[in-house]
C-alpha cells in the first residue's frame, strides 16, 4: 500500500506542471489583448500598449513563465487584472463555495446510488430493478441546471422549505451551511447517482452470481450479511473505478450549478474571467480545479488498491 | 410518464431530506416579513463588482449604495449638484467647488486633497474609465472647498463623465491603504457594514448617521449577487429579494403574484458601423452605406428580441446630441436597390463578427442587406474574441453598443479620424468642420444644436445605422418597497432612485 501511495504521490507533480504548461499556451493562444480587454473598446493603441507593459505582457513567454513558476511555488498566482486583488486570496475565498458543492453532490451521488444499485442487483429482474432502471435513466436525461431550477421552484418558491440564496459560509453557521446545500447538491448529485446506481446495478449482479455466494448461502450465512459484506466488497471495486470519472465531471458540472444557485465559487470566477481574458486567474484556476481533481483521483486509487490488491505495484 | 417515474424513485428521497431540513431551525433571516419591518431593502443586480476601487467596473445598482459623484445629470440631461456645488469649466481647466460638511463613512472629510486622491487612482486604474481621464493633465487643490483640473485639450463632456459609475469618490485613506477594493468606502447615504455581510452573497451596508443629505427611506440594504436571471426571478417570487433587475422570459414566475411590479426604460443601445470606409473600401462609397442601412428592418429585430426597440438614431429625445431632422433608414428594399445601382453595382462581400448575445440580430441584419445584392456573411466568436476583434479593423462592419453619454465621446471614439473606432481613419471634411464647431463652443448654449448637426452629418453619411434600444426591466415586491422609478443617470442598467425608495409598511 506505501507503494501505491508513492507511485501515485509521484505522479502529481508532473501532471500538474504538464496542466500549467497547457494553460499557459492556451493564453496566448486567445485572440486579442488583454490590456484591450481590461480598458473597453475605446482605448488607443498608446494606452493599451501602456497597460500591456505595467503587466508584463509585453515580456517574452519564456520570462514570463519562468517567473510565474518561481512565483507559484511560493504560492504567489499574480493579481487579478480585474480587480486588482491577490489571485490567491480570490480563488480561496471561492474555494469553499466549489468544495462544499462538490462534496454535497458527492455525498447525493454515492448514498443515493449505491443504494438504489444495491436494491435493483439484489432484486434483479424485479420490479425494484425496473423502477429503478427507469428513474436512473430519467436522472441521467436531466440537465443539472434544468433540475435545479425545478427544485428551486418547487422546493424554494411554492413550499418555502428552504431558501433560494443557498450559500451560508460554514463558519457564519453551520446549520444553514446544511441547509442552503440540499437543492444543489441534489441538483448535482442526482445525474451522478443514476450512472453509480447503474454500474452498482450490474456489478452487484454479478457477485451474487458468483460461486462464493453460494457456498457462503450453503454454510448458513444469512442473505443481508451476503449482500452488505462479501458481495457490496466486491462490487465496488468498479463502483469506486467510476466514482473518480463521475467527480471529475461533477466539478465541471458545478460550475452550472454554481450559477443557478448563486453560489459564490471558483466556476462563476472561471467564467468571467475566462470572458475578461483575466489570465492570472484563469491559470491559478485550473490549476486549483486539477489539484482537486487530483486529489479526488489519488483518493479513489487508494482506495482500488485497499479493495483490491492485484491493483497495488508489485 | 417521466414524472411518475421521477415521483416513484428520486422524489421521496428529497422530500424526507427537505422535510428535515424544514424542521432544521428558524430560517436565516432573509424572510420579507423581517425586511420590511426592519426597514431593510434586499436587492440584487446580478454580481458584486469584483473591486469597489473607484475607477472598477462596477455595476450602478451596486455602486450608488455607499458612493456617490460629484456632480449628476438631471431628467433632461443637465447637469446637477452632488457633492460638487459648483463648477466652471473653460478648455484648460474645469474648477469645482465642493460641498461643505461632507464625511466619509471612515471620518475622513470630503475635500479637495478627496478629489485630488480620486481623480488620480481613477487615472491610474487598470479599467475601462481610465483613458476618460487621461485628459487631465493635473489637479491642483486651491483649498479645501475647491479644485481645478487642469486639462490638456478642451473636452466638454468632462461633467458628464463625472456623473457616471466610472468616477466614485472613495475616500482617499481606503484608497491609500488598498482596503476600497473589498470593502467600499465613500459619502453616500448606506455605509458597508462587513459584520453584518456574507462573503460572496450578500453585502449589508446601514444608513450612515453623518449623511450630508436628506434622510432615506431604509435603515439597511442588503446587495446580492444573483446572476441567473431564473435564480433571480425565483428570489424575488419568494420574498427573499425585494429588488432587482430582470428579463421579459422570467415574467412567467410572478404569474399570479400582484405584489410584484415592474417597470421597463431605455437604457443599453447597439447599432451597426462600417470600418472597411478607406480607399478601395468595401464601404468607402457613401451610397453602398446608405443601401446596406435601407436593406435593414430594425423591426424584425424588435420582434424577435422581445426586449428591445428601434430608433432612428443614437441619442434619445432630450439628450445632447439628439436631432430631431434625423429619419434614419426606414426599411426600403427598392431605394436600396437603386442605391447600389447608382454606386455601379459593386461586388459587396463582407463578414461581420457575431457572438452569442447579438448574433441573432446580426444575422437578420446579414440576411436583410443579402436583399439588396451585398453577400454578407455571419462570424460566431466566444465573447473574448468578439470583445477583441468586433471592431479591430479585421471585419469591414460590426455592430456593436455604444455606450458614449455625449455627442462629443460618440464622436471621438468612432468617427474622428483618429479615433479608436475608426480603423479606417477617414473623416469627411464635412464631419470634421461640423465637429470643430461643436467642440470649439465648449459648453455654451450653441453647443447642443451644433453637436447636433454633427450627429445629422453622421447619419446622412451613414457611418452608423441600425439603432437598437434595449430594454431595462426592473421588478420589485411592492409589499416591501414603494417609489420604484428608473434613475435619471442615462444609460446606466441595472439602478433605481435608491433615494426615492420608501418602505411600503407590509411584509410580503
Amino acid at each position: 500500500m506505501g507503494k501505491l501511495i508513492g507511485y501515485r504521490l509521484a505522479l502529481v507533480a508532473p501532471q500538474l506542471v504538464l496542466v500549467s504548461l497547457l494553460v499557459f499556451s492556451m493564453t496566448y493562444m486567445v485572440p486579442g489583448s488583454p490590456a484591450a480587454a481590461i480598458l473597453g473598446a475605446q482605448a488607443n493603441p498608446e494606452r493599451i500598449a501602456e497597460l500591456e507593459s505595467q503587466l508584463g505582457l509585453d515580456a517574452p513567454p519564456l520570462q514570463r513563465l519562468v517567473e510565474w513558476y518561481g512565483a507559484a511555488f511560493t504560492g504567489d498566482f499574480g493579481t487579478s487584472y480585474s480587480s486588482s486583488l491577490p489571485v490567491t486570496d480570490t480563488l480561496l475565498e471561492r474555494f469553499p463555495a466549489t468544495l462544499s458543492l462538490v462534496l454535497g453532490g458527492l455525498l447525493v451521488a454515492v448514498v443515493l446510488g449505491i443504494g438504489l444499485g444495491v436494491l435493483a442487483g439484489v432484486r434483479a429482474g424485479g420490479l425494484a430493478d425496473r423502477t429503478v432502471a427507469a428513474a436512473t435513466a430519467v436522472g441521467l436525461a436531466i440537465p443539472e441546471f434544468w433540475l435545479g431550477l425545478v427544485l428551486t421552484l418547487v422546493f424554494a418558491v411554492q413550499l418555502g422549505w428552504v431558501p433560494v440564496i443557498s450559500w451560508t459560509p460554514v463558519t457564519d453557521d453551520p446549520v444553514a451551511w446544511a441547509r442552503g446545500l440540499i437543492l444543489p447538491s441534489l441538483a448535482l448529485g442526482i445525474g451522478a447517482a443514476a450512472l453509480i446506481a447503474r454500474q452498482t446495478r450490474g456489478a452487484m449482479v454479478q457477485a451474487l452470481s458468483s460461486p462464493f455466494v453460494d457456498t457462503l448461502t450453503a454454510a448458513g450465512v444469512s442473505r443481508r450479511r451476503i449482500v452488505m459484506r462479501y458481495a457490496l466488497k466486491n462490487a465496488m471495486v468498479p463502483v469506486l473505478a467510476s466514482t473518480g470519472i463521475t467527480v471529475t465531471i461533477m466539478i465541471g458540472a458545478s460550475f452550472v450549478v454554481e450559477k443557478v444557485f448563486a453560489f459564490p465559487g471558483v466556476g462563476d470566477l472561471m467564467l468571467r474571467s475566462v470572458i475578461g481574458k483575466d489570465f492570472p486567474v484563469v491559470q491559478a484556476g485550473v490549476l486549483m480545479i486539477a489539484c482537486l481533481v487530483i486529489v479526488v483521483n489519488l483518493l479513489i486509487d487508494l482506495g482500488y488498491g485497499l479493495l483490491n490488491p492485484k491493483a497495488r505495484p508489485q | 410518464m417521466k414524472k411518475a417515474l421521477l415521483r416513484s424513485s428520486v422524489v421521496p428521497a428529497m422530500v424526507a431530506a427537505l422535510a428535515l431540513a424544514g424542521c432544521s431551525g428558524s430560517s436565516d433571516g432573509s424572510d420579507s416579513d423581517g425586511s420590511a419591518a426592519s426597514g431593510t431593502l434586499a436587492a440584487n443586480w446580478g454580481g458584486f463588482p469584483e473591486s469597489w476601487a473607484p475607477g472598477a467596473e462596477m455595476e450602478a445598482g451596486y455602486m450608488r449604495v455607499p458612493y456617490e459623484t460629484l456632480v449628476a445629470l438631471g431628467e433632461g440631461g443637465e447637469i446637477e449638484p452632488v457633492l460638487a456645488t459648483e463648477w466652471e469649466q473653460t478648455d484648460d481647466a474645469l474648477t469645482l467647488t465642493l460641498r461643505e460638511g461632507v464625511t466619509f463613512h471612515d471620518g475622513t472629510p470630503f475635500d479637495g486633497e478627496a478629489v485630488k486622491a480620486n481623480i488620480e487612482a481613477i487615472q491610474g486604474s487598470q479599467g475601462p474609465y481610465s483613458a476618460p481621464l487621461q485628459v487631465v493633465e493635473s489637479v491642483e487643490v486651491v483649498d479645501d472647498q475647491t479644485v481645478t483640473l487642469n486639462l490638456a485639450s478642451p473636452t466638454p463632456s468632462l461633467l458628464t463623465f463625472l456623473s457616471t459609475r466610472g468616477a466614485p469618490m472613495a475616500s482617499p485613506e481606503a484608497i491609500a491603504d488598498g482596503s476600497v477594493a473589498t470593502d467600499p468606502v465613500g459619502t453616500g447615504p448606506w455605509a458597508y457594514d462587513e459584520s453584518a455581510s456574507s462573503s460572496g452573497t450578500q453585502m449589508s451596508f446601514t444608513a450612515y448617521d453623518d449623511y450630508w443629505g436628506e434622510d432615506v427611506g431604509f435603515d439597511t440594504i442588503e446587495l446580492y449577487a444573483i446572476e441567473d436571471d431564473n435564480a433571480a426571478a425565483a428570489a424575488l417570487a419568494s420574498g427573499e429579494i425585494d429588488l432587482g433587475d430582470s428579463e421579459t422570459y422570467v415574467q412567467s414566475q410572478f404569474e399570479g403574484r400582484d405584489n410584484i411590479e415592474t417597470l421597463s426604460y431605455p437604457a443599453i443601445r447597439n447599432n451597426l458601423q462600417f470600418f472597411d470606409r478607406g480607399p478601395g473600401g468595401v464601404f468607402e462609397d457613401v451610397d453602398v452605406r446608405r443601401a446596406a442601412c435601407y436593406a435593414i428592418d430594425q423591426q424584425v429585430v424588435a420582434d424577435l428580441a422581445g426586449d428591445m426597440v428601434s430608433a432612428t438614431q443614437h441619442f434619445a429625445e432630450g439628450e445632447p446630441g439628439y436631432n430631431d431632422q434625423i429619419d434614419g433608414y426606414p426599411v426600403d428594399t427598392d431605394e436600396a436597390n437603386s442605391l447600389m445601382q447608382q454606386a455601379g453595382n459593386p461586388s459587396v462581400s463582407a463578414e461581420i463578427l457575431a457572438t452569442v448575445f447579438n448574433e441573432d440580430q446580426i444575422q437578420v441584419y446579414a440576411d436583410q442587406m443579402g436583399e439588396a445584392g451585398m453577400d454578407v456573411s455571419v462570424q460566431s466568436a466566444p465573447p473574448p474574441q468578439y470583445f477583441s476583434e468586433w471592431n479591430s479593423g479585421r471585419y469591414p462592419m460590426g455592430l456593436g453598443s455604444n455606450d458614449e453619454l455625449t455627442p462629443y465621446d460618440w464622436y471621438r471614439a468612432w468617427f474622428a479620424a483618429d479615433a479608436p473606432g475608426n480603423p479606417s481613419g477617414v473623416e469627411s471634411d464635412e464631419l470634421k468642420a461640423a465637429a470643430d464647431a461643436a467642440i470649439a463652443a465648449g459648453a455654451s448654449e450653441e453647443a447642443d444644436a451644433l453637436w447636433a448637426d454633427v450627429t445629422k452629418v453622421i447619419a446622412d453619411e451613414a457611418l452608423a445605422c441600425g439603432h437598437m434600444v434595449g430594454e431595462e426591466l426592473i421588478a420589485w415586491n411592492a409589499d416591501v418597497v414603494t417609489g420604484v422609478a428608473p434613475s435619471s443617470q442615462p444609460w446606466e442598467p441595472n439602478l433605481v432612485d435608491y433615494q426615492a425608495l420608501q418602505p411600503a409598511g407590509g411584509g410580503s
